[in-house]
């Protein structure tokens, strides 16, 4: 059973946010589309390992030593690059990854490195301890893809015919992550309160939410 | 994009240099706020003692928003840099000014968007309610 009760934490965290933390370590914990559970926690493990190291310059970092076995090499080169240097992945990599092992395979290390990121960013910036990461679930990766998912300019197929801005589409090819990574988001942001500018609730204004979301895509060198 | 619209619908304005580090955004706390995004994202040792002041200054649940919008921001910044998606056309084209004023455009990830095409206007009046989902 995760907890995520925060027990560490001097500081009270809504429950909503400890439920949607739950929810994503059990999803990372299952099988998915591609990936085993026992792969997509050690995605997870190596996330988390790689993050520990990301104030270093890039040639002062070790990079975490994977599981023997678990993770094609390529993999693990996936996770550690989304996980500490994202920005800097091209459209030409992103093409030779997905030619040896399909793009919904692609879409789904990164929404498991994605959700990982959450999870203990948050942490990491309240300064309570990690939560352990879960028990692998067993089971075979069912190898199911989504219908409505099209080109739209980016790696990968995205959704289509939705509503929204793109990054609401881009983990089109993997939707059980997608919901949990939206899930995640709609708890820590805005969801439910996206499309309202004034915030009348919270200790924080729109605008300085919108500041350090800001500062971190900058930091990030994110485009987007 | 939702920085400046958020603060004029207060009847306020953000000053946008802040995302890259110039300024406090002109919002209250904004240098503090600043200072915590930029610590917890890059994982630097000035993160306990800024996260310390952010909690004098602001309070137990200021901290906690801004704790969980870092740790959501980290996340979708991966999303989109990942997937490689382009900018939305309605942000494309309303974003040009302060991309170029701000050096956004030397970010990485502009690769995935073409960027010397005409504007739209029509986009540029939608691009608030694109983003929105409105």
């Amino acid at each position: 059973m995760h907890s995520f009760l925060y027990a560490s934490s001097p500081h009270a965290v809504p429950e909503e946010i400890a439920d949607a933390h739950r929810s994503v370590w059990h999803r990372i914990a299952s099988p998915g589309s591609w990936w085993t559970g026992t792969q997509r926690v050690e995605a997870a493990r190596l996330t988390r390992d790689a993050r520990s190291r990301r104030s270093l310059p890039p040639w002062q970092r070790a990079d975490p030593l994977p599981e023997a076995g678990l993770l094609p090499d390529r993999a693990v080169e996936l996770v550690l690059k989304v996980a500490v240097d994202v920005h800097a992945l091209s459209a030409e990599w992103v093409a030779d990854w997905v030619e040896e092992f399909g793009d919904a395979a692609y879409a789904e290390l990164c929404a498991v490195v994605v959700c990982t990121t959450v999870i203990d960013a948050f942490a990491e910036a309240l300064g309570v301890d990690f939560e352990p990461l879960p028990a692998a679930l067993p089971g075979e990766p069912d190898g199911a893809r989504p219908e409505g998912v099209a080109e739209a300019g980016a790696f990968v197929p995205i959704s289509k015919g939705l509503p929204g801005p793109n990054v609401a589409k881009a983990l089109g090819l993997v939707p059980l992550d997608n919901a949990a990574f939206f899930g995640l988001v709609g708890s820590m942001y805005a969801l439910k309160r996206f499309s309202e500018l004034v915030w009348e609730e919270g200790a924080l204004s729109r605008p300085q939410v919108e500041l350090v979301a800001a500062r971190v895509s900058s930091v990030n060198e994110c485009f987007y | 994009m939702l920085l400046r619209a958020s603060s004029e619908a207060i009847g306020e304005e953000a000053e946008l240099d802040a995302a890259v580090g110039r300024g406090d955004g002109g919002v209250p706390h904004g240098g503090l706020l600043v200072a915590f995004a930029e610590a917890a994202t890059r994982g630097s040792e000035e993160l306990a003692e800024v996260r310390a002041q952010l909690l004098a200054a602001a309070g137990e649940e200021a901290l906690v928003q801004a704790a969980a919008t870092v740790g959501s921001f980290n996340g979708l910044v991966r999303v989109a840099d990942s997937i490689g998606i382009p900018l939305d056309e309605g942000t494309r084209v309303g974003s040009g000014e302060f991309r170029e004023r701000l050096g956004l455009n030397d970010f990485g990830g502009s690769r995935n968007t073409v960027l010397d095409v005409g504007d739209d206007v029509a986009a540029q009046g939608n691009a608030l309610q694109d983003l929105l989902g409105r």
